[in-house]
């Protein structure tokens, strides 16, 4: 039996060693690169802007623009509205806005020659935001600020929704000091023999100087990455009342000052069904299943080849925005700071002499010249007191002009 | 000698004139009397005598209570007699006893060579005893060493009942423990009287009057023949003795007298006894794994749960274990068969055409049978591998009326596990069981009893943060019944449920406990009716009552983020009334005729989403939502099924057959996994989840080569279906409250060809399989996200064009045998990401389309050495040791091919199951 055992115990690491795993190189010879057109015209009067670009490889590094596009808007009543190659995007020459009850296509027409069309689309219901509100709330265990969109449609039709923020928010340096420390060289010093004076090599030295610019205030923006969709179908009013952000009492980005500004789209079933789609498409499946993967269609066809992959969606939609701010002082008083983005702004002191251990010499000059640490003090002799670079510098992870549309 | 004495008698006074001269009444009074005492009382009483072999009575249990006041002794005898083999004769005042049969007091018409008239089927209808036995006499006497087999006689003969046939009736048994043997023919021989046992090796036979042989005939064992003389209704039974060389060297059985007989295309029946030579992982023996290497039948993967027969989806299969259904046929992802091989009798596969009894499965039934236990005597069977070990026990309850038998099967993996020092794998688990009880009881000729109780349980880690469990549970009655000759029923209840239960344990504070549970319960009756020789009716009425749980979430952490879920359960009732004829219409041409009508009703309490017509099922198109009382119908569905199969014999070893079914499928499996996993779902019909349906057609040749050692078979079919589930790209299905959202419904569209040569006996035995099929689904709309592959037909997950598989026995000495399996298959399609793009501010994949691609093909070769312990009859115990090795050549056959998104860059990655030669070695004992 015991041997039996031992044969058993064998077999059942060969069963375990031999369930592997392994890269695989699989043919990407298939490759077929298909056109990508983004685009969401509005009701705002602007110059609309349209993105088109290609599918790039899997090891490639996008986006991969397409470009030499003739790309313009049509509506029934014979206009035209021509688009022009701006950077990344397409904008319009003139500006413009949809009007409702009007049908509106995008066509492409590549410079190979190829002609993309869209199906006719229709402005939506528009549906202003009414307010947006920012209220303390703890979602489950966490604590923190819920940013709710609401609006309502008394005509409800409007129904599905789409959403995009950008949140902007002011950071404050929280061990600034107002002086900065650089590497100087000075030059060498050519002997003069006269004097008696053997000269001297040229040697590096730290300055402390005044900082020529704004450090310790600096403002952020983010866009919203995720496809943020809503429908009021199941209700009997058109009202919403959609979660936009959630963001955790431990957050820095709203340890000052906060400010969302919020776009609703509109949208039509069949763009709604596609955002969706393309969303939890990209989300992974749950733990337990996996999602369906394949491919899917938007509203844009190749005129030649009606069955050419085509990816995007072109929507005429109505928009409404609406940006709010609020501090953290108001919604929290007399609560602590949510930690700084960078949590160790632990001061360290570096004495500045050749030669081994107390003498750090060569890794202040490094740090300096690096940027990685700024000066907070020095103390004589020689001995700096620096903190990791994004504690007493805000630029390094953000910028120091104040948004136009900021209000103190 | 006794029997002839009595002939002589018969000679003396069949010139005797009956005289009434003295008095013939009797009184007499009988207390608890046996035969015997009846006797001694009534010579003592009176002035008759008897003449008898008291040999006769030492079987006789007859008890007589009775008083009789000046009864003439004919009466007293016909009353005493009435319940005995015995008859009389009165002479005088002597009374010659006999046994069965009757003494005929003149010689019948033709004794002297009058030809007499036969009946259609060639047998004299009058009595010819008397010269029968007297030619048999004479033939004995002639050639004494032929023919001196006993003649037995069958029944009690009345005199003037002139009947054209008699029912001999009776068990078969053989083997070295006796069991019953079903599927035996035993007939008369040089006549068309013939039957077949039933599973409980009992057999019903209408015999001629008078001299016949019976005979037995079987593959595995040897030929009986036994003389019989019948003069009435009677018993007698079988016991057939192993033919050595043929056991344990037939593989697959197909059953040939139904492939003579029948007229269904497509069945197949798998034998556990014939199956243990087969060469398989680690040892175990699998009748489901054998049967994969037969054409037609595929799993997706190695490892993979589910099968595909014939172009279906893994739910389309029915498994029956004892006429319950078995919804997870498996234990760890598939590697091996929930079912213990000593207690597994056989498997009846129907992949063409099924039977309008079985019904609710699109492509195929796995009918599988359990052994009976033992009526006389206690044994066991067992088997120890290096992952199981097996252990069956049958032993009678009351002797050669009632007998158990049970098996077990546990896995040790997880204390070996546990044993080692990695630290990784000593915290992962995979450990399973299976237990079943089988009760058989015979109450009489004419009733008995059988039931089943099943239990499965799986265990598993994949990951050190997740438990899955599943269990199977199946219990099943059933009461046979034989009205008369003619009619037989059975009555079966069965309940099964499966479900199954994933416990997460994370660091953080997302732990839940996940579970899904489907239970069922049905009642069903199944008749047969023998009406002549040209048809055989069988009809019956079944009901099913479903119950599902389709499965809830409870964070395990109070202070949880997750939103505790319990969608709200199903109901439905499935029944279904079936009537089918077995017409003869002449010894070459015969129908198989099935109807069945099935039906099927969702059951409330429940809550329907009812969706905007013509426009795509979605949350964004539900304009109503509608709530059902419990037990309201919420939609009714059903369907007549038509199951048609004719068979023409071409030339006596040339038959062809062709074959048309409909079948309905009400409850369906939800697995976006390209292979069938545990954690799938089953989901009944209801308001917006259509039932699916199929259609098959079928033809097949037929062709036994060199005198019936080599069947050939080439079997052809063509298969659509409507409202196949397919999913949504991005479907998402578990706890999915409004799971029709991500739903299609679709066509399919299956076809192929399929080849077999098979050698059933000598030293080189095994087959040949070829098929080359496709399986394609179409999911087409108008609208965008309800079309796949732009609306056109597509391979479907487990569409595998090519499947060739080669099974080889070879038997050096009776105690060495090779085998060998080679089998080469497609690879399998799949649908990968062929590039990025970027798209408002993200980056998303594009795929494919749905499988578009294929994964490398599979191969695998596995070999196998068998040694029988030596052939001594009186032995403790008889073993078995099974060398093999599996995956010969190495080959590293994917078993699933997936991406990951690793710093932005998507790597695709293969796992293999069994990337190497796993060697193994199990020995079997029996005793």
């Amino acid at each position: 039996m015991k041997y039996f055992n031992k044969i058993s115990l064998l077999l059942l690491l060969i069963f375990t060693i031999t369930s592997c795993t392994e890269q695989y190189v699989f043919q990407n010879t298939d490759f077929e690169s298909a056109l990508v057109v983004e685009g969401t015209m509005t009701n705002e009067l602007k110059n609309q802007t349209i993105r088109v670009s290609q599918v790039y490889q899997l090891d490639e590094t996008g986006p991969k623009f397409e470009t030499g596009a003739n790309v313009y808007i049509t509506d029934d009543q014979g206009n035209e509205y021509q688009f022009e190659e701006k950077d990344t995007v397409y904008e319009s020459i003139s500006a413009f806005k949809a009007e409702a009850g009007r049908k509106y296509q995008l066509k492409i027409r590549t410079k190979e020659g190829k002609n993309y069309t869209s199906d006719e689309q229709t402005l939506t219901t528009e549906t202003k935001i009414d307010n947006i509100t920012a209220t303390v709330e703890k979602v489950g265990s966490e604590s923190g600020v819920q940013i709710n969109v609401n609006s309502f449609d008394p005509t409800n039709s409007s129904k599905y929704y789409r959403y995009e923020y950008a949140e902007t928010y002011k950071i404050v340096a929280p061990v600034w000091s107002p002086l900065e420390t650089s590497i100087q060289i000075s030059p060498a010093i050519p002997p003069d023999l006269e004097n008696g004076f053997p000269g001297a090599p040229a040697s590096e030295y730290i300055l402390i100087s005044q900082r020529k610019k704004e450090t310790e205030t600096c403002f952020s923006t983010k866009k919203s990455e995720d496809i943020l969709l809503n429908n009021t179908n199941d209700q009997s009013d058109d009202r919403v009342h959609f979660p936009i952000r959630f963001i955790s009492d431990q957050n820095y980005i709203i340890s000052h000052r906060y400010s969302i500004f919020v776009k609703q789209y509109v949208q039509n079933l069949a763009a709604y069904t596609y955002y969706k789609t393309l969303k939890d498409l990209s989300t992974s499946g749950s733990v337990l299943s996996p999602k369906q993967p394949g491919f899917f269609y938007g509203n844009i066809k190749s005129v030649e080849n009606p069955t050419e992959k085509v990816i995007g969606y072109f929507e005429v939609s109505a928009v409404s925005s609406e940006r709010i701010f609020f501090n953290y002082a108001d919604l929290f008083p007399k609560k602590p700071l949510p930690p700084y983005y960078e949590s160790d702004c632990e001061i360290k002191d570096y004495l500045d002499c050749p030669g081994d251990f107390p003498c750090r010499q060569a890794v202040l000059r490094s740090l300096i010249r690096t940027k990685s640490r700024t000066y907070v003090s020095l103390n004589e002799p020689w001995t700096y007191f620096m903190v990791k670079a994004a504690c007493g510098d805000c630029t390094t992870f953000s910028s120091n002009i104040v948004p136009p549309f900021w209000i103190d | 000698m006794k029997k002839i004495t009595l002939l002589l008698f018969l000679f003396v006074f069949q010139h005797i004139t009956y005289s009434q001269v003295i008095s013939d009444k009797v009184s007499v009074e009988f207390k608890n009397a046996n035969l015997q005492t009846v006797i001694q009382n009534i010579e003592q009483s009176s002035y008759f005598k008897f003449y008898f072999d008291e040999k006769w009575f030492e079987t006789d249990s007859t008890i007589i209570s009775k008083q009789f006041k000046e009864v003439r002794i004919a009466e007293v005898l016909d009353e005493v007699l009435q319940n005995t083999s015995f008859n009389f004769y009165i002479s005088g005042n002597k009374i010659i006893l006999t046994n069965n049969s009757v003494i005929y007091n003149q010689l019948p018409d033709d004794y002297f060579g009058i030809p007499l008239e036969k009946d259609e089927n060639g047998v004299a209808i009058a009595p010819v005893f008397y010269q029968q036995y007297d030619s048999l006499k004479r033939t004995n006497t002639r050639n004494p060493n032929k023919n001196t087999k006993e003649i037995i006689a069958i029944g009690k003969e009345v005199k003037n009942q002139k009947k054209e046939t008699y029912t001999l009736s009776g068990y078969v048994r053989g083997g070295k423990n006796k069991e019953v043997l079903s599927n035996i023919l035993v007939k008369i021989a040089g006549t068309k009287f013939a039957t077949t046992t039933d599973k409980n090796g009992y057999y019903k036979l209408q015999v001629p009057p008078g001299m016949s042989m019976v005979e037995t005939e079987t593959f595995s064992y040897d030929k009986v023949t036994k003389k019989i003389m019948v003069y009435n209704d009677g018993t007698l039974n079988f016991t057939l003795i192993d033919n050595v060389n043929q056991l344990d060297e037939v593989l697959v059985k197909t059953n040939k007298n139904k492939n003579a007989k029948a007229a269904i295309t497509g069945v197949t029946t798998i034998d556990t006894e014939g199956i243990k030579n087969v060469p398989l992982v680690l040892g175990e023996r699998d009748i489901l794994k054998v049967a994969l290497t037969l054409p037609g039948i595929k799993t997706a993967g190695e490892g993979s749960s589910g099968y595909n027969v014939r172009g279906g989806k893994e739910d389309q299969n029915l498994f029956l274990l004892d006429h319950a259904v078995l919804y997870n046929p498996s234990h760890f992802f598939g590697f091996f068969t929930a079912l213990n091989p000593y207690t597994t009798k056989k498997v009846d596969i129907y992949k063409g055409s099924i039977p309008a009894e079985f019904g609710g499965r699109l492509s195929s039934v796995f009918d599988i049978t359990s052994k009976t236990g033992n009526f006389d005597k206690f044994q066991g069977e067992g088997g120890i591998g290096p992952a199981t070990s097996n252990l069956m026990i049958s032993t009678p309850i009351i002797k050669g009326k009632s007998s158990l038998i049970i098996g077990g099967r546990a896995s040790y993996s997880d204390w070996i596990l546990k044993s080692l020092d990695d630290e990784k794998l000593k915290n992962s688990q995979a450990s399973f069981y299976d237990l079943i009880i089988r009760y058989n009881h015979k109450i009489n000729a004419n009733n008995d009893i059988e039931s089943t109780l099943y239990y499965s349980k799986d265990k598993f880690s994949v990951s050190s943060d997740s438990l899955y469990k599943y269990s199977n549970r199946l219990a099943t009655l059933k009461w046979n019944h034989s009205f008369n000759e003619k009619n037989k029923g059975s009555l079966i209840f069965t309940n099964s449920e499966y479900k199954f239960n994933i416990d997460y344990q994370t660091e953080g504070m997302n732990s839940f406990d996940f579970g899904y549970k489907i239970n069922e319960t049905q009642a069903s009756v199944k008749m047969a009716y023998l009406f002549n020789e040209k048809h055989k009716f069988s009809y019956g009425i079944s009901s099913k009552l479903y119950a599902i749980d389709p499965g809830y979430l409870n964070p395990k952490n109070p202070e949880s983020t997750l939103i505790p879920i319990d969608v709200e359960k199903e109901k439905g009732l499935e029944s279904a009334v079936y009537i089918g004829d077995n017409f003869k219409i002449n010894d070459k041409l015969l129908l198989d005729l099935g109807l069945r009508y099935s039906s099927f009703a969702a059951l409330g309490k429940s809550t329907q989403r009812i969706y905007e017509q013509n426009l795509p099922i979605s949350d964004a198109t539900v304009i109503e939502t509608k709530t059902y009382a419990n037990n309201e119908i919420i939609k009714k569905y059903g369907g007549f099924e038509p199951r048609i199969a004719v068979r023409y014999f071409l030339t006596a070893d040339f038959s062809v057959r062709a074959s048309y079914d409909k079948t309905y499928q009400y409850i369906h499996l939800l697995s976006n996994n390209t292979t069938q996993s545990p954690t799938d779902i089953w989901k009944l019909s209801d308001l917006n989840v259509k039932p699916e349906s199929a259609q098959q057609f079928s033809l097949g040749f037929y062709k036994n080569l060199k005198n019936d050692e080599l069947e050939l078979s080439l079997e052809g079919y063509y298969k659509n279906s409507k409202n196949i589930l397919d999913y949504k790209v991005g479907a998402d299905l578990l706890l999915n409250e409004n799971i029709e959202t991500e739903l299609l419904q679709g066509q399919g569209k299956a076809y192929g060809i399929e080849v077999l040569l098979k050698k059933q006996e000598g030293r080189l035995n095994g087959w040949l399989g070829y098929t080359y099929s496709r399986s394609l689904i179409k999911l087409n709309s108008q609208f965008n996200e309800e079309k796949v592959n732009d609306g056109k037909y597509f391979a479907s997950n487990f569409d595998k064009p090519h499947d060739f598989s080669a099974v080889l026995n070879y038997r050096f000495t009776k105690r060495y045998s090779f085998s060998s399996n080679f089998i080469y298959q497609t690879g399998r399609p799949i649908t990968y990401p062929i590039g990025k793009y970027d798209y408002g501010n993200a980056q998303y994949t594009v795929y494919s389309d749905r499988n578009k691609f294929r994964i490398p093909d599979y191969y695998r070769l596995d070999i196998g050495i068998n040694i029988e312990g030596n052939h001594k009859i009186k032995k403790l115990a008889h073993s078995f040791w099974n060398i093999s090795v599996y995956n010969v050549l190495g080959r590293n056959n994917p078993y699933s091919v997936f991406f990951v998104t690793d710093k932005g860059q998507i790597k695709a990655y293969k796992t293999s199951i069994f990337a190497i030669p796993i060697p193994s070695i199990t020995y079997n004992f029996k005793f």
